[in-house]
């Protein structure tokens, strides 16, 4: 076929409801970088954008925003660097200062310092957490896995006001579209775990993950981790790997 | 007022900020989310009308432009209509599976979302008068028109399983679809490239 005969299908085609053969022959022209059919069909894809922008308005949940980048801010990291992470930080605050006034060659580098520096702040205020977690005097400890041979095993802390630190290793390497999420288990029957964040596990089975803010720990008799889908889950849906009991 | 400072906003913002998500910045994310989050939102929970599973939707929607984003140009890419696709893709697929429609009826679907798809698009269209143009455009349509455009953008719909739930024939349907966009071309003043 040829353009002129496609030109009334590139809209079916961006919608998604072309039939064959006009679906086939259009994945043919622009496979072979037809220009024609390629400004017809990303024209096509912008009314269909459009038609999507002019959905009702609807406002999601503030919590929507934070679990999207919980997802992929969990980056694990050794930790007990605090002091270092400062220096590092302010090594690269010089640096990406230097580099932004002295040339315009320069701008990349220093947009990338400002990365990591912005990585490195989140690195400390995650640690920081940790550490306070860890230093509370009314924080609880539970450990896991300790009598496996095989993993994972580790340590969870719960703190009543400053929230969950859970270490842990040989935690098993996760396929790319799955992740780690943590959870908070009541103690009565019939209640349901809560989502306490997602995290990855270091390329060594390592991981640290803390879940900040206020915990009541008189109604939690478990902290939990499953593996889910990358996105992470409200509720779990596979069988915990970890289970540390809290007792109190 | 705002509508006009997001659409500068969304343009002048696109290039760097596929270039950040390329280089795994989470701020990159938060500012797409910002730029995006609730029309991704509002266009699934349009199609699943469930909060919560839209919700779930939308993250699992940024998700995939996270790890995809490698696939994007960092030059020419348009990241909002790109994200939209992906989000109506999710949802689609969540309606077949829940509805336990055949997923390979007719429509392959992540052939619209490939990335390279999305370049060189009109700057900051999203947040542009053309929405509201569209909306204008989809309101004047007859109802039959109307009601099949909706079911095929906003329910992933065949024409054959349009066919079937309006109880009308094939050809009929056919018919309708083909006025409904002409119709919509018409409004928006496209012209079909010349060949």
């Amino acid at each position: 076929m040829n353009c002129d005969q496609l030109r009334e299908h590139y809209e079916l085609y961006a919608l998604g409801i072309a039939e064959q053969p006009e679906r086939g022959e259009i994945r043919e022209h622009l496979s072979r970088g037809c220009t024609v059919c390629g400004a017809g069909v990303k024209r096509a894809l912008e009314i269909a954008a459009l038609l999507g922008a002019s959905a009702p308005p609807a406002e999601p949940s503030r919590q929507l925003r934070r679990r999207i980048l919980a997802s992929v801010g969990s980056e694990q990291r050794r930790f007990g660097f605090v002091w270092a992470s400062g220096a590092i930080a302010a090594a690269l605050l010089v640096a990406a200062l230097y580099f932004a006034v002295s040339s315009r060659r320069y701008e990349n580098d220093a947009a990338q310092l400002r990365d990591q520096l912005r990585a490195q702040g989140n690195e400390i205020l995650r640690l920081s957490n940790a550490f306070a977690i860890l230093s509370g005097p009314s924080t609880i400890e539970a450990s896991f896995g300790g009598q496996q041979p095989r993993p994972p095993s580790g340590k969870v802390f719960v703190n009543p006001s400053r929230g969950v630190l859970l270490i842990a290793s040989n935690l098993p390497r996760t396929s790319p579209d799955k992740i780690y999420e943590m959870w908070m288990i009541p103690k009565s029957k019939g209640a349901k775990p809560v989502p306490a964040g997602l995290f990855q596990s270091q390329a060594n089975g390592d991981a640290l993950h803390v879940r900040p803010g206020a915990v009541d720990v008189s109604t939690t008799g478990a902290v939990a981790v499953t593996v889910e889908n990358e996105a992470g889950a409200t509720q779990p849906t596979t069988t915990p790997l970890i289970v540390a009991a809290l007792t109190h | 007022m705002l509508p006009l400072l997001l659409a500068v906003l969304a343009s002048s913002d696109d290039v760097t900020l596929i270039q950040r998500l390329k280089r795994r910045d989470p701020q990159a994310l938060a500012e797409l989310y910002d730029l995006y989050g609730r029309m991704a939102y509002a266009l699934i929970l349009r199609m699943v009308r469930d909060k919560s599973i839209a919700e779930d939707l939308v993250q699992e929607a940024f998700l995939r432009v996270w790890n995809r984003v490698h696939s994007i140009d960092g030059e020419k890419g348009s990241v909002g209509p790109w994200l939209l696709a992906i989000a109506r893709n999710r949802a689609i697929d969540y309606l077949r599976s829940s509805e336990g429609r055949d997923r390979n009826v007719a429509v392959e679907l992540d052939e619209t979302d490939h990335a390279s798809l999305y370049h060189e698009m009109e700057a900051g269209i999203l947040h542009s008068d053309q929405v509201r143009r569209v909306k204008a455009a989809m309101d004047k349509l007859e109802p039959n028109h109307r009601t099949v455009m909706e079911l095929a953008y906003f329910e992933g719909l065949s024409q054959s399983e349009m066919s079937a739930k309006m109880g009308q024939p094939l050809g009929t349907i056919k018919t309708w679809v083909r006025a409904a966009l002409q119709s919509l071309r018409d409004e928006l003043g496209v012209v079909a490239p010349s060949s």
